[in-house]
């Protein structure tokens, strides 16, 4: 069995799939027991773990809070605007500072990519990625994964299509990686400004045609249309986006049976997704909150308690 | 006060290239208050001698592409610092770029920087003006008048106008006072808020990339200009293997067009930047090693002139921040003409490195090219070959240290470098 020796979870990238999969087992183990009974874990108990979130966010920071506070951990979010970095202070002075402050770990979500990188040489502590920018998200595409697990089992073979804002999505980049390390086969969708052709070279099929990218797949997940990372008009307008490419009642008539809807969030109601679907059976996106919090208690036990046999 | 150094030297047994008189073989050189001789002018010996065959003796450099720093910004660079950088690499003669602050649009500020050349230079610095007032591309600078306080050249780098009106304008007005005219071509919408070259590796790491297009839509821009207006247009540090063919083709068809690429696009490929090495992140960005082959390809048959240091000093507290945040720019006028020879393929580089860094950039300057012929004002450097050292930041001399190749062993040194003042460099081992 694969042991983990990493301190830090940068990328889904640099992932083997052995570790993938041991941290989707050690989320399982947790959630298997939280579901029985009402544990009291405590593999992180007298850590003190920073939450800087240097973007706005809701479910990935408190995720990460409560997952941390499960493992008995204690945890400081930082927001961006109630930074010094409102002042002036670079990330680095920030960081090295949290660090002095006796912070065990520092989980980070910045616009820039790279940053939780930079961070990582710049300071002992483990480093969690939350979000960097355009180029990964590990946490959330662990969740993601775990949830198609969960539903569909084994993913070898499994057709995941992921359609929207690919070429701005994290979320999109840390999926593909993830998800064809596991074996399955991902279709990225969406208008010719969003999805680069050369994401094939990661090994994805790319269409623009939300028909074909519907009709075979397993499990449709849904990005959000990023305005605040839009520099450019990729697209004429969020009405012509949702006509084209948003999925509603007739994209159902497309899709299998048994086909399920995810989302990241925050959704774009009417947008991306019509209400009434986001709202349906089809439908895991509160599964796939729920699950983040096993998933990232799995990546903080096994990143910061440095003694993995330690009871959770 | 003057920094001369008009010390006599002996070089005994040194190749000598020079593309202006076309001189290659072994010689003796001997210099004397400033001049060259072939011939020892007495019996005296000179106050110092160098000899050895493995010592190779070129005109001195011209860089076509030094952003200066002076005035604003003293903590990335001073005039001593920055033209001891420039001896040290070989060049007796730079052009500065007109992105300081003040902008080198006005006539006060060209003659702050030659004040300060004058204190504290070894070797020629030659300003550059703004095409347009702080570069904006919205209304042209007094071209006139800095022309009457001596600049020789103007562009708007690492910028160009986007108003093609204005830029068309400012052109025919420049070229009324025989200016030389250097764009740096890359179109501002293309290549707006990008931080690296737009390939599959800028995708996967997240970074918004500038497409080869932006740079090939600008060189088209000017060579479509060059030709309407029937003057000479420089294009500026080349990083396409597009433009490459643009240039060829419309050197080709006789229009006035020459080209430079930096010596960082030579050696390295946006691989380097894969660890978010913000030391790396230059503009135009580093691109794939078919445009560097291109590049290479380009430069011995001659369709791009000359070869740059693209020197950008910036303080470390600068660069060494998130890689989208951090400043485009490296260091080079310490390592640009040593590593033009470690990317030049063939056994004999220096005939070529002659060619690209001294002779051709001076005739883009319109400026006389030195030479290494008998009875010869001194302006010259000294390379020895096969004098293996590692570039660092101990060694250098340059105020900002943000250079790609920290730690990079060069297989030449450069020993001494004698300017129009006389030694601006020797090394001392």
């Amino acid at each position: 069995m694969i042991s983990w020796t990493r301190k830090s979870l940068l990328t889904i990238e640099e992932l083997k799939p052995d570790e993938i999969s041991l941290i989707l087992d050690t989320a399982d183990s947790i959630k298997s027991i939280s579901d029985k009974t009402d544990p009291i874990f405590s593999s992180l108990k007298g850590k003190r773990i920073i939450n800087l979130f240097m973007e706005p966010s809701t479910r990935t920071r408190v995720a990460f809070e409560v997952a941390a506070k499960s493992l008995g951990a204690d945890i400081i979010s930082i927001t961006g605007e109630a930074s010094s970095l409102t002042k002036g202070e670079t990330l680095k002075d920030t960081a090295m500072n949290v660090q002095a402050l006796g912070a065990d770990a520092i989980i980070i979500r910045h616009s820039s990519p790279g940053s939780p990188l930079f961070l990582s040489k710049m300071v002992e502590v483990p480093i969690i990625n939350a979000g960097d920018g355009a180029h990964e998200h590990p946490s959330q595409a662990l969740l993601d994964i775990y949830t198609l697990r969960e539903k569909l089992g084994d993913l070898k073979n499994k057709k995941i299509t992921i359609l929207g804002d690919i070429l701005f999505s994290r979320v999109a980049r840390s999926n593909l990686w993830g998800l064809t390390k596991l074996g399955a086969k991902v279709t990225l969708a969406g208008p010719t400004t969003l999805v680069p052709a050369d994401f094939k070279l990661l090994g994805a099929t790319v269409t623009h045609d939300t028909q074909t990218a519907l009709k075979d797949a397993d499990a449709v997940m849904l990005l959000r249309i990023q305005h605040e990372r839009q520099s450019a008009s990729h697209f004429p307008s969020l009405s012509e986006y949702a006509n084209v490419f948003g999925l509603g009642p007739l994209s159902l008539e497309w899709m299998k049976e048994k086909a399920i809807i995810l989302h990241p969030g925050p959704l774009n109601r009417g947008v991306e997704i019509d209400s009434a679907l986001a709202d349906s059976s089809r439908s895991v996106i509160l599964e796939q909150v729920s699950n983040g919090i096993a998933v990232r208690m799995a990546i903080m036990h096994l990143c910061i308690s440095k003694c993995l046999d330690k009871p959770l | 006060m003057t920094l001369s150094n008009h010390e006599s030297i002996d070089i005994i047994g040194a190749r000598l290239v020079d593309p202006n008189s076309g001189i290659d073989g072994i010689s003796n050189l001997y210099v004397r208050e400033g001049r060259l001789y072939h011939q020892k002018p007495s019996s005296e010996p000179g106050q110092r001698i160098i000899s050895g065959d493995e010592l190779i003796v070129l005109p001195g450099f011209l860089d076509l592409r030094t952003h200066c720093r002076v005035p604003g910004d003293s903590k990335a660079e001073t005039i001593t610092s920055l033209t001891e950088a420039a001896a040290k690499g070989g060049f007796t003669s730079i052009l500065t770029m007109p992105d300081t602050n003040p902008h080198c649009d006005n006539p006060a500020t060209i003659r702050y920087i030659q004040d300060r050349v004058n204190q504290d230079s070894k070797i020629r610095v030659y300003i550059s003006g703004a095409l347009t007032i702080q570069s904006k591309g919205e209304s042209m600078s007094p071209l006139g008048s800095l022309k009457d306080v001596g600049v020789v050249a103007v562009t708007d780098c690492p910028f160009t106008p986007k108003n093609n009106q204005i830029f068309l304008n400012a052109l025919k007005y420049a070229d009324m006072f025989g200016l030389v005219i250097i764009d740096f071509p890359q179109d501002s919408y293309l290549s707006r808020n990008t931080h690296a070259h737009e390939s599959f590796l800028s995708l996967k790491m997240g970074l918004s990339g500038s497409p080869r297009l932006a740079e090939e839509l600008a060189v088209q821009r000017s060579i479509l200009i060059s030709k309407h207006l029937d003057i000479p247009i420089h294009l500026s540090s080349i990083s396409s293997k597009g433009s490459v063919k643009l240039i060829k083709e419309a050197k080709g068809a006789g229009i006035k067009i020459s080209a430079d690429v930096s010596a960082h696009h030579l050696l390295l490929d946006h691989k380097i930047i894969e660890d978010y090495q913000t030391n790396a992140k230059i503009a135009p960005p580093l691109r794939e090693e078919t445009d560097r082959m291109e590049l290479i390809f380009a430069v011995q048959q001659g369709t791009i002139d000359s070869c740059n240091s693209s020197h950008q000093p910036y303080a470390e507290h600068h660069k060494n921040v998130e890689f989208d945040l951090a400043p485009a720019g490296a260091i080079g006028l310490e390592t640009a003409a040593l590593t033009f020879i470690e990317s030049i393929q063939g056994k004999d580089p220096f005939k070529l490195l002659a060619e690209k860094m001294s002779y051709n950039p001076h005739k883009i300057l319109r400026l006389n090219p030195p030479s290494l012929k008998d009875n010869c004002a001194a302006n010259f450097t000294v390379i020895k070959q096969d004098n293996p050292w590692i570039y660092k930041k101990e060694n250098s001399f340059s105020q900002s240290f943000n250079t790609p190749l920290d730690k990079y062993k060069f297989k030449h040194k450069i020993i001494l470098t004698y300017s129009e003042k006389g030694i601006a460099y020797i090394d001392k081992p």
